[in-house]
């Protein structure tokens, strides 16, 4: 089963493509792989590398090309793919064991040692693993990196951890958390938390009120977004009930349409 | 709540927050009691432009003129950031007739010393290189201004809570008390009774309900207009425009002949640049009780309107619309007045689409009034006894 056919990437579309390191390579060391298959144009991954291994080059809706004698394995470029779309690969861990590093941007309370489930490219638990290292830098901005040790033959198959309900926050843990001031609610507008709550201590005691005092939610796409997390500012800081604080109220068009296309038979 | 107040103000849109606003720097305690929350309906469902040549050479013209230099003073006055800006303003001729009817109309302004410039079609495409290449000119303005119309009721508010002024939101005032000799003597709500000798009804198209509540018909009906927002990330206008027959839809006594799919809901173009880099597209002008759907038929008229002027538009996208409620008065001047026959009761509404831009002043000429000052000009053409 190929891409093509269930939308989910295998190891043959990637060797197909010419896309994946050889059995070889990966059994000398940690190897990069960019499991990207779009033409987005996008190159953090380039710049990222500190062993110049990446290329895109100027139309930068190339895919990365890996430079597998260059590349070490760091693991650098994993943090830096904002399509969290590059692992790095070591089969020369041990006959039977080897390694995947992937990014993981869930809340969690994984510890190094824990034994997990190991899930494939579709999300599906495979087989169990090992976690040998847990990274969070100031570099990575919050991308958390993992390295799982598993059978050797789950290397190509094991990309990420199973989503599995224990390992999540609750909603009430979720719900509870303070938002650092300097974190974005609403992406369209770029308002922060900060900016939020100095709305609430002007006045504003509702999604409406937020919405005029800050501009959170007037933008692209209409606070779907934003709302839930305006709504839990709110409520932490005021206590008012869910229908003090209401909603947005929708507004037509419910997506973006030309004003062409609004105006209808221009062309005539 | 029971406590004694000066003034009760009712409504907390532009005009109650700007009537608050100007009678506690009289020094006089006022409470503000508002059915739902600051500027929750037609003071943020609008645009703000204060506008010369959408107005009658003669009062009209001078208030506007009187309500640019006041936002002037105001913009210092207040520590609230209310987005003023003074960058000039166009109207657009379509036609050769409505050219005609331009010039005259501001020669007339010009005559009583306003800065307006008459432009012939290449001016007019030197100012706004995205416009229509084929109109046939315009009027610039050079005064003209614009604010953010919700952020100046919080920035009148700001500066006087709690220094003279008490705010009662999600308060809904149930009557209007008098004693034996009609004279106003206290303001009851669904939260306790307000006692007051003097109570001024802001309340826009709802005006007409407080009226009840005394007796008297206050002839304000709610005329709705419609708005669109692009979603443009590049500047596509510089200033606010209007086509000229934006006055004919404002004034029905100014004749021009006018496409008849646009007749039906009096639409003319408008487009003024936003804060958040967007732009605010209408309008629309038609009665359709308290309703504040923007429909698709009107949407698509003004969007149609938006292109014949900006044919840029056609390929950028429309990312909301919004519709409000103006409190219309069939002699297009707003009720700034004391009622003789209820002592203690004042209105300071219908302004349909110019409260925004005459709300400083109409907050001055009631604080004039409710002081016993002479008011700083003639209040005669605002009196309720207009109608006797």
């Amino acid at each position: 089963m190929k891409l093509s056919e269930t939308g989910i990437l295998t190891k043959a579309d990637l060797v197909e493509m010419g896309r994946y390191p050889s059995e070889e390579r990966m059994k000398k060391g940690p190897v990069a792989v960019a499991e990207c298959v779009q033409d987005i144009p996008c190159n953090p991954c380039e710049t990222a590398c500190p062993f110049k291994a990446i290329h895109i080059g100027e139309n930068i809706s190339n895919l990365p090309k890996i430079d597998v004698n260059k590349c070490n394995g760091c693991t650098t470029c994993v943090s830096a793919c904002s399509g969290l779309a590059i692992f790095v690969l070591d089969k020369s861990y041990s006959d039977s064991y080897g390694k995947v590093t992937f990014p993981y941007e869930y809340n969690h309370s994984f510890k190094v040692d824990d034994i997990v489930k190991a899930a494939n490219r579709g999300g599906k638990h495979v087989c169990e693993g090992k976690i040998l290292k847990i990274t969070n830098t100031q570099k990575a901005d919050r991308t958390t990196v993992i390295t799982l040790e598993v059978p050797i033959e789950y290397v190509d198959e094991v990309r990420s951890i199973y989503r599995d309900k224990q390992h999540q926050s609750s909603k009430e843990e979720i719900m509870s958390e303070k938002l650092a001031d300097d974190v974005l609610v609403c992406r369209c507008e770029e308002i922060t938390a900060g900016e939020i709550r100095e709305a609430i201590r002007q006045g504003a005691t509702d999604i409406t009120g937020v919405k005029l005092r800050t501009r959170a939610g007037m933008g692209l796409c209409q606070g779907r977004t934003c709302e839930a997390l305006v709504n839990q500012i709110i409520r932490q800081e005021l206590g008012n009930s869910p229908a003090d604080i209401g909603f947005s109220t929708p507004r037509t068009p419910q997506r973006p349409v030309t004003f062409g296309t609004l105006g209808g038979d221009l062309d005539e | 709540m029971n406590k004694t107040y000066d003034v009760v103000i009712v409504g907390a849109g532009v005009i109650g927050t700007s009537c608050a606003y100007h009678l506690v720097k009289k020094g006089f305690q006022v409470a503000l009691v508002e059915k739902k929350d600051l500027a929750r309906e037609t003071s943020s469902h609008c645009d703000a432009v204060a506008l010369i040549p959408d107005k009658m050479p003669g009062i009209d013209a001078a208030m506007g003129y009187a309500s640019i230099q006041r936002f002037k003073e105001l913009e210092k006055e207040l520590n609230y950031d209310f987005e003023f800006h003074q960058n000039g303003s166009l109207h657009l001729c379509e036609t050769d007739q409505e050219m005609e009817i331009a010039t005259k109309y501001a020669n007339d302004l010009i005559a009583e010393g306003y800065a307006i410039d008459i432009l012939n079609p290449e001016e007019l495409l030197e100012k706004e290189p995205f416009l229509a290449t084929d109109l046939k000119g315009g009027l610039f303005s050079h005064e003209c201004c614009g604010v953010n119309p919700y952020k100046l009721c919080f920035a009148f508010v700001d500066a006087v809570q709690g220094k003279g002024l008490d705010v009662y939101t999600h308060t809904t005032v149930t009557d209007i008390r008098r004693d034996a000799d009609n004279n106003v003597v206290g303001v009851e709500t669904d939260n306790g009774i307000l006692k007051t000798n003097k109570v001024v009804n802001c309340c826009g198209v709802w005006a007409p309900e407080i009226g009840k509540m005394v007796g008297i018909d206050i002839p304000i009906k709610p005329r709705k207009g419609v708005i669109l927002i692009s979603g443009a990330g590049f500047p596509i206008c510089k200033q606010k425009i209007h086509e000229f027959g934006y006055m004919v839809s404002k004034f029905d006594d100014i004749q021009c002949e006018r496409d008849p799919e646009v007749e039906k809901y009096n639409v003319a173009f408008t487009i003024e640049p936003s804060a958040g880099n967007n732009v605010l597209i209408g309008s629309s002008r038609n009665f359709d009780g308290y309703d504040v759907d923007a429909e698709i038929d009107i949407i698509r008229v003004i969007a149609k309107r938006a292109v014949r002027f900006f044919p840029i538009l056609k390929n950028i996208n429309c990312i909301r619309s919004y519709a409000g409620v103006r409190p219309f008065i069939e002699e297009h001047l707003p009720l700034i007045t004391h009622v003789k026959e209820i002592p203690g009761y004042y209105i300071a509404a219908g302004h349909e689409g110019d409260g925004i831009s005459m709300a400083p002043l109409t907050g001055r000429l009631i604080s004039e009034m409710i002081a016993g000052e002479e008011p700083c000009m003639d209040v005669t053409p605002f009196s309720f006894s207009r109608y006797k």
